[in-house]
């Protein structure tokens, strides 16, 4: 038996958090089921598990690449060509600091920019799930259930509030 | 006897004051409107044009064109004789531009990072208005670094990468430091204009056709709005905010510190970082303004998005920056003063009677006493025109005290055989280039990027509520997170 | 009390190793005898292929000079006083300012000469290094001076440039965009240094000088050894009339100057 992907559009907030109780109580799981909407709305909002994201991680990565990087530049380079400036010593510290300190900031800002890419699979030009009205700030419920089902969710979502319930195929965003 | 107006609680005393009282019901937040109709509003500012934009921005391309490209292909040809820098200035306005554009970008940053965790709500509608400043602003900084150089088509000799002179730059020199935060600066502010513009993007990739679809199908990457793109871009835009706050300190602090550095007089201060830092900050909140006003008067819709109650706050900040920079500024000078050093005396003489008296003395008649004589008012903060004309005659001080620091001073040294004034040359023409450019680009993002972060606005507006106490409608917030 | 005899090597103080150091070469510049004839500024630009950079440049403060003659008036009219003239150049500083801003490494130290070095094909023009020479000697070419059209003569339409003749084959000619200042001869002290390697010998006290020392009528400029003693440029630098110029700076100048009174 296979699955269908139905979405429910709705208008608000309260009934489209509802509708996700609901359909958990019909046994459609949280793997199952996806929110899409035009505004971050928090995962306690919608009574849905909290979502794993590794930017933060890939930010500290970064920042510790970083770290390494402007060590490198202030305290390896110029062991590499022996150039004595201004009677200072070959490798002074307070320049080091500096060096450090963007090398670290830069790396980490770059790798949280690289971060969301990874993790959000951007950019990604494949026909998606969705619908315009996302963006005019609509909350659009995807679940998965069985074919021969589709009629059951359809009706309970129309009594949810849903404004539209569909059987929705990818298409070119 | 008679009713008199005028006595408190009367009629009409209660009807003037009245006016001036902002009624929470008019800014922008408790003022919602659909998010489909801001989505259209905003859609609608980006394709109105009207002849004049068009006229403004050839007028802007030719002068981009031939002040720009032109005079400095001419300038690196001829060599840097053909500007006015000379012996003992050999720093001249290309370093006042510079300083001048990384002032500007640090409002967008300050607006856009201190004011989101700040969390303070009026930032909403211009943030991103405020970041393009950022971008744009530094591209013309780096813009002017270059043309500052004697041998630019070597420029790269810079970069800490491997070479086959074998030659690794030098980490003592604070140009290395400045080279290495400005791109950091550059890199990071740009990633951050971009993060919170992808939802926006997505918005107007669902509204358009033609060019346009495919323009914002490819940079919206395929954002969808999915629990786990919004979860992940707001980490980021989290991580951001707080990372490029003191990366935005360490820009400007460093770029004090090319002239800190120096063991110059007027120029070896310690508390150049700050002082240049608030300096970055007067300019660039000035320009902010200047910006929103125009933004408002030219752009369609834009009276809705932005409100007397944004130039408000915005005339609040600058007044503070004011406050702050005159503590500064008159922090470094009296300690300069009173230090007595023989060169800084002659300095600073010079300074107040010299030719560049007139400089001086404007400087701190714009930056100081015309913003502390007027944005105390309510009604100046919330009169665009007037907000925008304060703004400009802050930049224009701001600049003159650039131009005060960098060549001015550098006239007077401690050889006075070679004490002699700068006068600029080509760089009048590379500095109305450079400001054509920043128009130019910011006048044709405004019409492929939306200026207004429509989601953050909706989000805001979603978290504000009126609450009645009593007769009175007070303003509550609530948290997102 | 507490003994604070420190040694400055060890706290790695700023310049103490240079002060310590072998081989400095050093100027003495006598005040007293200096005539102002700028004959020393004309020999440098000969050895060193200094290009005229014509009056409009010149008066704006454009001058190549490597070394100068500085004059002041003392005094309000008519109670005018000349002050004793002042030949400025290069002060080779043990612990130079200019050294340390450079971001290309163009002014560096020379541990073999202990001289300050301006390398020509590393510099990219940020010109920081002379805006941090508190003595302004650095110079700067604003253009391509030796070859504008002006010194040329024009062959069937090919400039010929009769100045290039007398360009000294041993020194660079600089380009537009870099800076240059005083080498004190580099070229001279390596060939009188090659010239002792291949005797197998130490180079003797005045066996050679710098161009401007050389072109001085009246003697006012003595170049040498500084570490040697019995040379004539170290016996000098010791005199009660010495005094060297910023000395508050820390700069470690290499030259000292006599003046008396």
């Amino acid at each position: 038996m296979s699955d269908t992907t139905l979405m429910a559009l709705f208008e608000d907030i309260d009934p489209a958090s509802e509708a996700i109780d609901k359909l958990h109580e019909m046994g459609v799981t949280d793997d199952r089921l996806n929110v899409i909407s035009g505004v971050p709305f928090t995962h306690k909002m919608l009574g849905r598990p909290h979502p794993w994201t590794n930017v933060a991680r890939i930010a500290l990565g970064g920042a510790a690449a970083g770290f390494l990087v402007g060590i490198f530049l202030n305290f390896g380079t110029p062991h590499l060509y022996d150039v004595r400036v201004g009677g200072q010593v070959l490798t002074p510290i307070p320049p080091g600091l500096i060096i450090i300190f963007e090398m670290t900031f830069l790396f980490a800002l770059l790798s949280t920019f690289l971060g969301v890419f990874l993790d959000s699979f951007f950019p990604n030009y494949r026909p998606m799930e969705y619908v315009p009205e996302i963006s005019d700030g609509k909350i659009g419920i995807f679940f998965k259930v069985p074919q021969d089902e589709q009629q059951k969710f359809t009706e309970i979502m129309n009594q949810m509030g849903a404004e539209s319930v569909q059987p929705n195929e990818a298409r070119q965003l | 006897m008679a009713v008199t107006s005028g006595y408190l609680g009367s009629e009409k005393a209660n009807a003037e004051h009245h006016e001036e009282e902002h009624d929470p019901r008019e800014s922008l937040m408790y003022d919602p409107r659909p998010r489909g109709e801001m989505n259209a509003m905003v859609m609608e500012s980006m394709h109105t044009t009207s002849w004049k934009f068009w006229v403004v921005l050839g007028v802007l391309a030719f002068l981009v064109a031939t002040c720009f490209f032109y005079a400095w292909g001419y300038m690196i040809a001829e060599g840097l004789g053909v500007a006015g820098v000379n012996r003992p200035a050999y720093w001249g306005v290309f370093l006042v531009n510079t300083v001048f554009w990384i002032g500007i970008s640090h409002a967008g940053t300050f607006i856009s990072a201190i004011l989101r965790v700040m969390k303070a709500e009026f930032r909403r509608p211009f943030t991103r208005a405020a970041e393009l400043m950022t971008t744009f602003g530094l591209i013309q900084a780096g813009a002017s670094i270059f043309m500052h150089l004697g041998r630019v088509w070597l420029a790269y000799w810079m970069f800490p990468i491997p070479n086959e002179r074998q030659l690794w730059p030098n980490f003592h020199s604070p140009l290395m430091w400045d080279l290495l935060a400005i791109t950091t600066y550059v890199l990071g502010s740009t990633m951050y204009l971009f993060l919170p513009l992808i939802p926006d993007l997505a918005m107007a990739r669902d509204r358009s056709t033609g060019w346009r679809k495919t323009f914002y199908r490819i940079l919206a990457l395929g954002f969808r709005g999915t629990e786990g793109e919004w979860r992940h871009l707001t980490t980021a835009m989290n991580i951001f905010a707080f990372a490029i706050i003191p990366v935005m300190f360490s820009v400007h602090t460093i770029v004090s510190w090319d002239f800190a550095m120096a063991s110059r007089p007027g120029w070896s201060s310690t508390v150049f970082g700050p002082y240049f830092v608030l300096g970055a900050l007067h300019s660039g909140m000035g320009a902010v303004a200047i910006v929103l006003v125009i933004m408002r008067a030219t752009m369609k819709h834009m009276d809705y998005f932005i409100r007397k109650e944004h130039f408000d706050a915005l005339g609040k900040l600058m007044m503070i920056v004011s406050f702050t920079y005159a503590y500064f500024f008159f922090n470094d000078y009296i300690v300069q003063w009173y230090g007595g050093d023989k060169w800084t005396d002659t300095l600073l003489h010079w300074l107040e009677e010299g030719p560049m008296a007139w400089m001086f003395y404007q400087m701190i008649a714009f930056n100081i006493v015309i913003p502390f004589l007027t944005l105390w008012n309510k009604r100046v903060r919330t009169t665009p025109w007037l907000l925008a004309l304060i703004g400009g005659l802050i930049n224009v001080g701001m600049y003159w005290e650039r131009y005060i620091i960098v060549p001015v001073m550098l006239s007077i040294n401690r050889m006075p055989f070679t004490w002699r004034l700068y006068e600029p040359g080509i760089e009048i023409y590379l500095t109305i280039g450079t400001f054509a450019m920043f128009l130019l680009f910011y006048m044709i993002a405004s019409r492929l990027i939306p200026l207004i972060p429509v989601w953050e606005v909706q989000e805001g507006q979603m978290v504000h509520s009126l609450r009645k106490v009593g007769k009175a409608h007070v303003p509550t917030v609530s948290e997102f997170e | 009390m507490s003994n604070l005899n420190i040694d400055l090597n060890r706290v790695g103080a700023k310049g103490a190793l240079a002060e310590e150091a072998d081989g400095k070469w050093g100027m003495v510049i006598d005040q007293d005898v200096c005539t102002g004839c700028q004959a020393c500024v004309a020999a440098c630009a000969m050895e060193n292929n200094i290009p005229f950079v014509m009056e409009e440049d010149a008066a704006y403060g454009r001058t190549l000079h490597w070394i100068r003659i500085e004059r002041f008036w003392e005094g309000e009219y008519p109670e005018v006083r000349t002050t004793p003239y002042q030949p400025m150049l290069c002060q080779q500083c043990g612990s130079a300012p200019c050294e340390p801003v450079c971001p290309v490494f163009a002014s560096v130290h020379s541990q073999a000469q202990e001289l300050n070095l301006q390398v020509y094909n590393r510099c990219i023009g940020t010109r920081y290094c002379a805006n941090n020479c508190p003595y302004q000697v650095r110079t700067f070419n604003w253009r391509d001076y030796a070859i504008e059209p002006f010194h040329a003569n024009d062959f069937d339409g090919q400039l010929v440039f009769p100045l290039h003749n007398q360009f000294n084959p041993d020194v660079t000619v600089r380009r537009r965009g870099i800076m240059e200042k005083c080498t004190f001869c580099i070229q001279r002290i390596h060939k009188a240094e090659d010239k002792a390697k291949s005797e197998g010998r130490a180079v003797e006290d005045g066996e050679f000088t710098t161009a401007c020392a050389q072109a001085c009528p009246t003697n006012a400029i003595t170049f040498g050894l500084l570490d040697d003693s019995e040379s004539l440029v170290s016996q000098l630098a010791n005199h009660k009339h010495g005094y060297r110029h910023l000395e508050e700076m820390n700069t470690l100048p290499r030259i000292t100057y006599l003046q008396e009174g």
